[in-house]
């Protein structure tokens, strides 16, 4: 297994495909919003307050903002999240906001909308635990958003895409994640509390997407040797681990179609 | 902490040494308060606490997500002096932090205009878009790649 990009020739049969949150089906969203709900109501180690604590508060701080291991540990993240998700509703998947495009739109409709659906839309905000409050008054998330021409671009993107070395490519696209915290503000805007916001998911995913496009597009560079075998703690993986999203079970296809073949009989 | 700050002079590469890429590297960033972006301006004369990125010597921005404070008793913000080389436990969560700006065509304007050496300006704003007393780094560099 190549130790510095996905291997989309051997992925699993069970792959799954994580897509833009604007490019949902009515039935993609409805899951999103039937998962994020029930591990909302959940208030032990498998509900959405436990997975958005390790983020930030409580304490431990467990995210590794500013270091080598930025990307890796966030892709750990997502995925147990993911996984915690899909023992709510089988098959979801988390979506990506892909905010170089669509800048009028600011934040998606998805997540922007109070109400879906007739009910409230856990997307919208969350609540936060008594020890996850980095001011004991913020019960629940805010969102604070910037102007929209704030946003990062898609030539922004492009010119970080194009970094050859890991560790450059890294630390400028932590920095336009940074800009992205920055420009939703409210909840979202420190380090924590942010992850309590229903959005970072989604505003992680398109990291971690992003991270997979610069895989495919430099297959000889790659995450330093010196990092593979490091501990993502507290989850039970390492770097090494987190390198192929397929052997996730996921990725980032930009559009998917299949038919069935003939069969065997 | 500041809310604004200007480098002394960099010097700029010779006319004799061609480059495809500068960057502008801050090193040693604090991030342990509010999340804020750094405005960088190159050759900035007359930047006031208003310039923002329509002023003629703005290069890009740099962004920090912040901790927000200290939520430890005291002393848990500390990070500590010395580090023992058989410490396998992960690095201080407030260990500095590391900003590349990619700075290329600005350099390479300041050349054609025969310039020798540029002041690096940074202002801070937090999500108010307000400049506010969060920036602190070790060192800001200028390098360039052949």
């Amino acid at each position: 297994m190549s130790t510095s990009s996905p291997s989309p020739t051997q992925a699993p049969r069970a792959l799954r495909h994580r897509r833009s949150v604007r490019r949902l089906s009515k039935g993609q969203l409805a899951d999103l919003r039937e998962a994020t709900a029930a591990a909302q109501a959940i208030g032990d180690d498998r509900g959405y307050q436990y997975w958005a604590g390790i983020h930030g508060l409580p304490l431990p701080i467990s995210c590794t903002h500013h270091t080598e291991l930025f990307l890796p540990w966030h892709r750990a993240y997502l995925y147990l999240f993911e996984k915690a998700l899909q023992e709510r509703v089988s098959g979801m998947t988390l979506p990506w906001w892909n905010w170089t495009a669509d800048h009028a739109g600011g934040i998606p409709e998805a997540y922007a909308r109070r109400r879906a659906g007739g009910r409230k839309n856990p997307l919208f905000d969350s609540p936060i635990q008594p020890s996850g409050r980095p001011n004991p008054r913020q019960t629940r998330t805010v969102r604070a958003p910037g102007a929209p021409g704030f946003l990062p671009s898609a030539d922004e993107v492009e010119a970080i895409l194009r970094n050859r070395d890991f560790t450059t490519f890294q630390t400028q696209l932590e920095s336009i994640h940074d800009g992205v915290h920055v420009w939703v503000g409210g909840t979202m805007a420190n380090i924590a509390s942010a992850a309590y916001d229903p959005l970072f998911w989604a505003h992680h995913c398109m990291i971690d997407r992003l991270w997979y496009l610069w895989q495919l597009r430099h297959p000889g560079a790659g995450v330093p040797a010196r990092l593979l075998d490091r501990a993502l703690a507290p989850f039970p993986l390492t770097v090494r681990d987190t390198i192929d999203v397929t052997r996730l079970g996921y990725d980032y296809a930009a559009s998917t179609a299949a038919a069935k073949g003939p069969g065997h009989g | 902490m500041v809310e604004r700050f200007t480098s002394k002079p960099l010097e700029l590469p010779a006319a004799d040494r061609p480059f495809q890429r500068a960057d502008l590297i801050f090193h040693g960033l604090d991030h342990s308060g509010a999340s804020f972006e750094g405005q960088v301006f190159l050759d900035a004369r007359g930047v006031g606490r208003d310039a923002d990125a329509s002023h003629r010597a703005y290069v890009g921005s740099f962004f920090v997500f912040g901790h927000g404070g200290c939520f430890g008793d005291v002393g848990h913000c500390d990070i500590p002096a010395e580090r023992d080389p058989f410490d396998l436990r992960p690095p201080h969560q407030l260990e500095p932090a590391v900003r590349i700006l990619t700075v290329t065509g600005a350099v390479k304007r300041l050349l054609e205009r025969e310039a020798g050496a540029a002041k690096v300006t940074v202002i801070a704003r937090t999500a108010g878009r307000e400049p506010a007393n969060v920036l602190a780094f070790e060192k800001v560099r200028l390098t360039t790649y052949a």
